[in-house]
């Protein structure tokens, strides 16, 4: 092979040529702006009409939007346009009418009366009434329905009585304090009962609920088209409008992988775009060109677990040091680009009975983590990891979901941390199905979960036996004293006892090293310029009730 | 001809069996029991049980796999574990997008793969030839996620071209059908230019230059109609890989499709729709195979005459 001097020059060239090329591509997505607009400002008065393209960051799987049905967040978030509940919970965690005029507590305070509005339909025109009340929590608690949540919101219930048409006691065995906000969220939606019946097991690809929207159209595994219901006439307290809503068509396009949602929402494909990384929230807060929403996640924070059945992590000196090993703040920092911030407690700072107490009580210090296993017998091996009788100072992660939220990128710099002082984190990527097996035998040391939810008994759910997840929590914790705990609060119903409950709660834990809290999470949906009033619900999704298009 | 087809397709029936039952083996083989992963993350007994009743799990193996054969044989796949909806239902809606985009795909490799492979070897060591193998280099090693999204960047967000993402119209095609053929064109190119360069040397092309045939002729009608043998098996084994590459691309492009659904299904475990799956593309696999066999004796005549 042999190529002339003028060859050799025009490959140069031509490489040069490509490689300048693909750099220009690889600016773009960071185009500057100047303002740095992050609210859906005022722009007059609200026109009706058009259609909005939302770039759902996920799949709704396997396109299932039956709301007792699946925990799913993207198909939780979609589903809060089709499914009305019977109250609404306001941002600071009261609750207003919706679906239900009113509702009041039985004297043994066991069971809850709610009077219904009575011009509600179905989008398949049957009526709301009584008996669909009825036959929506008989179907959320019964085990064909395979309810993933919905089960989980009702606890200790019992029944349901039809008092009249438009009346409804719902029974409990004993006092049970999260059941508004349980009843608020869509995991209770009120589904229809004719559709049920008339689609059977295809009822989840076709839903009927009594929202702003109906479903249009499915195409399967990649889009959803949501139309106008133009009977809407009962919008929840706290909304800005009455009657239909603004947009005319709600088209959702299922855009798992980032830079593709964020393409399509760049090139004006879709109008809004959800859960933006962090390296495009920055360009994007900065680009003139689009909304930028942040709201905090109502939820267990994504935090770190130690498995209390395996040794050393029940010991609480060894979890404590690797606590102090962990530097939290600087790794976000790295990590999160300053869009994200330290989280304190296991519940989000904006969470019904968050403490502030908990805030800085403990600290980065690799002395103290390092003084602290030495003490315990743990001595450094050759290869800098520390060593006990044998067995090597190594813990176990394992993961199936990827790097969602960047959370492979935060485990790989508290790796190094701690390797620091001598400890190995070993992270395991498996299929979802295997880690599940592992999980449940408790094959693992640490782990790492999230659970949105709006109400502090999440916590019942997180660290108790008694839990919906029973022993299968994640930290497997199994201790009385904070059993005792969360059960009191469960069904405590006087708020200032309930709140000094979940203060001493969410202190246990952080004292006793159960989990790490890690970060904060907003949630993000940004939209171009002419896209305003989009609002959330608690825990934070997305409604697009007020939402309108400036034409 | 006609036997010899027969004689193949009887020939499939084992591997058809072969893969069913491999596939068997390899999902129950595999950890975790898809009745509790369907119960999420509560896992109360009395649900995992009602969900492994319904689901016939609890049944001895031998029964799920006869059940099994005997079903799949019948054409009936039963219903997806995740959502209960039959899975025929389902392949057949996800189906059409993946064969859009593999055949387009498959198209432009062939087209691409083919000229780019022919001036190459025309212009054998000159500058054309240098830029063709570089760029093929290029799409042979280009990862196929980074491509898309460089894609993208360019004829969507740039220059406003063409769609991102989504299924149905020839648009929405172009970009990821850009993205998957790419390596295809790549191996073919360079497949092409070697093996023209290869019968070029060959005794049969100094004779017909000897008896004054012109360069066009030679090359066109000769040296390419053999040439390009060695290049049929390679679209077959180029056509079936777009399956693989599918996955990345529907994700990318956000498109409906097989590749997508199967991974999402063996990460749920669902255990009918990974098994009508790989059935399909095992059949897909022997009819292509079948059809590039098929294809050799048109182009070849010494292969028509020892299948007759």
């Amino acid at each position: 092979m042999k190529l002339s001097k003028r060859s050799y020059q025009s490959v140069i060239l031509i490489l040069i040529a490509i490689m300048l090329v693909l750099a220009g591509c690889g600016n773009s997505s960071s185009s500057s702006g100047s303002s740095a607009d992050t609210n859906s400002a005022d722009a007059g008065t609200p026109t009706a009409g058009g259609e909005l393209v939302w770039a759902l960051a996920g799949v709704v799987t396997n396109d299932i939007l039956d709301a007792h049905r699946t925990g799913f967040a993207p198909s939780t978030r979609v589903m809060r346009s089709i499914y009305d509940s019977l109250v609404v919970e306001l941002p600071d965690h009261t609750f207003g009418p919706w679906l239900a005029e009113s509702w009041s507590l039985s004297d043994d305070k066991k069971s809850y009366t709610f009077k219904l509005r009575q011009d509600v339909k179905f989008h398949d025109g049957t009526p709301f009434n009584a008996e669909a009340v009825k036959f929506n929590f008989d179907r959320a608690v019964d085990p064909a329905t395979q309810s993933y949540l919905g089960k989980n919101a009702l606890g200790p219930y019992v029944s349901t009585d039809v008092i009249d048409e438009y009346t409804v006691k719902v029974n409990f065995s004993s006092t049970f304090a999260p059941f508004l906000s349980n009843v608020a969220k869509v995991d209770l939606g009120i589904v229809s009962p004719a559709a049920v019946k008339k689609y059977g097991e295809t009822f989840p690809q076709n839903p009927v609920g009594t929202g702003p929207f109906k479903l249009g159209k499915v195409v399967p595994g990649t889009e959803l088209d949501l139309v106008r219901n133009e009977d809407y006439n009962w919008a929840p307290s706290g909304s800005k409008h009455q009657g239909p809503a603004y947009l005319e068509k709600l088209t959702i396009k299922y855009v798992a992988e980032d830079a593709t949602r964020l393409s399509v929402l760049q090139s004006g494909q879709a109008d809004v775009a959800d859960i933006i990384p962090p390296q495009n929230l920055l360009a994007l807060r900065a680009d003139s060109g689009f909304n930028v929403q942040e709201t905090e996640l109502l939820q267990h924070n994504y935090s770190y677990y130690f498995n209390q059945n395996k040794e050393p992590w029940n010991d609480i000196n060894v979890r404590k040091a690797v606590r102090a090993a962990i530097d939290l703040d600087s790794a976000i920092k790295t990590v999160y680009l300053g869009t994200a911030k330290q989280a304190w407690s296991p519940l989000s700072p904006h969470s019904l009975y968050y403490t502030s107490t908990v805030e800085n009580t403990w600290k980065y210090d690799p002395d103290f983590a390092n003084k602290t296993l030495d003490e315990l017998g743990w001595v450094k091996g050759d290869d800098g990891i520390r060593v006990k009788d044998g067995k090597r100072l190594s813990m176990e992660f394992l993961d199936a979901q990827g790097n969602r939220e960047k959370r492979l990128d935060l485990l790989a710099v508290v790796t190094q941390q701690l390797k620091q002082v001598g400890i190995e984190l070993k992270l395991l990527t498996l299929p979802a199905g295997t880690v599940s097996e592992r999980s449940l035998k408790g094959e693992y040391d640490f782990a790492g979960s999230s659970q949105f939810y709006g109400d502090p008994s999440i916590l019942r759910q997180m660290y108790s036996t008694k839990g919906p997840s029973g022993v299968n929590n994640v930290a497997r914790t199994s201790d009385p004293a904070l059993e005792d705990l969360l059960e009191q609060a469960n069904a405590e119903l006087d708020s200032s006892k309930r709140q000094e409950l979940y203060k001493k709660i969410q202190e246990y834990i952080i004292e006793n090293v159960y989990s790490i809290p890690t970060y904060v999470l907003d949630y993000t949906v940004a939209s171009s310029k002419k896209v305003h009033d989009i609002t959330f619900d608690s825990p934070a999704w997305p409604v697009f009730y007020d939402a309108w298009i400036k034409q | 001809m006609v036997k010899y087809i027969i004689n193949r397709l009887i020939l499939a029936v084992p591997v058809i069996l072969g893969s069913l039952t491999l596939v068997f083996l390899i999902i129950h083989w595999l950890p975790g029991d898809p009745a509790r992963m369907l119960a999420g993350d509560d896992h109360a007994e009395d649900r995992i049980q009602y969900l492994q009743e319904q689901l016939g799990l609890n049944r001895p193996l031998w029964v799920q796999y006869f059940t099994y054969l005997w079903d799949s044989m019948r054409g009936d796949f039963g219903h997806s574990f995740a959502n209960q909806q039959p899975v025929m239902d389902r392949l057949l809606s996800q189906l059409p997008s993946t064969a859009e985009l593999a055949v387009v795909s498959t198209i432009f490799a062939i087209i691409t793969g083919i000229t780019l492979g022919i001036l190459s070897a025309v212009y054998r060591n000159r500058l054309v030839d240098y830029v063709i193998r570089i760029v093929s280099l290029f799409g042979v090693s280009m990862p196929k996620f980074w491509l898309g999204i460089l894609l993208i960047l360019i004829f969507s967000v740039h220059l406003h071209l063409l769609p991102a993402i989504g299924n149905g119209s020839f648009k929405q095609v172009i970009l990821p059908a850009f993205a998957l053929g790419v390596t295809g064109a790549g191996i073919l190119a360079r497949m092409v230019r070697n093996s023209i360069l290869e019968v070029i040397e060959d005794p049969f092309v100094t004779t017909l230059r000897a008896k004054g045939v012109t360069e066009r002729k030679v090359l066109y009608l000769h040296v390419l109609r053999n040439a390009l043998l060695p290049s049929l098996t390679i679209i077959g084994v180029i056509f079936v890989g777009m399956l693989e590459g599918a996955v990345v691309t529907e994700t990318v492009f956000a498109r409906q499709g097989i590749g997508k659904m199967v991974v999402d299904a063996i990460g749920q475990k669902d255990i009918p729709v990974i098994q009508a799956s790989i059935l399909i593309c095992a059949v897909f696999n022997i009819v292509v195979n079948l059809l590039v066999d098929i294809s050799y004796s048109f182009v070849d005549p010494r292969v028509r005459q020892q299948s007759a």
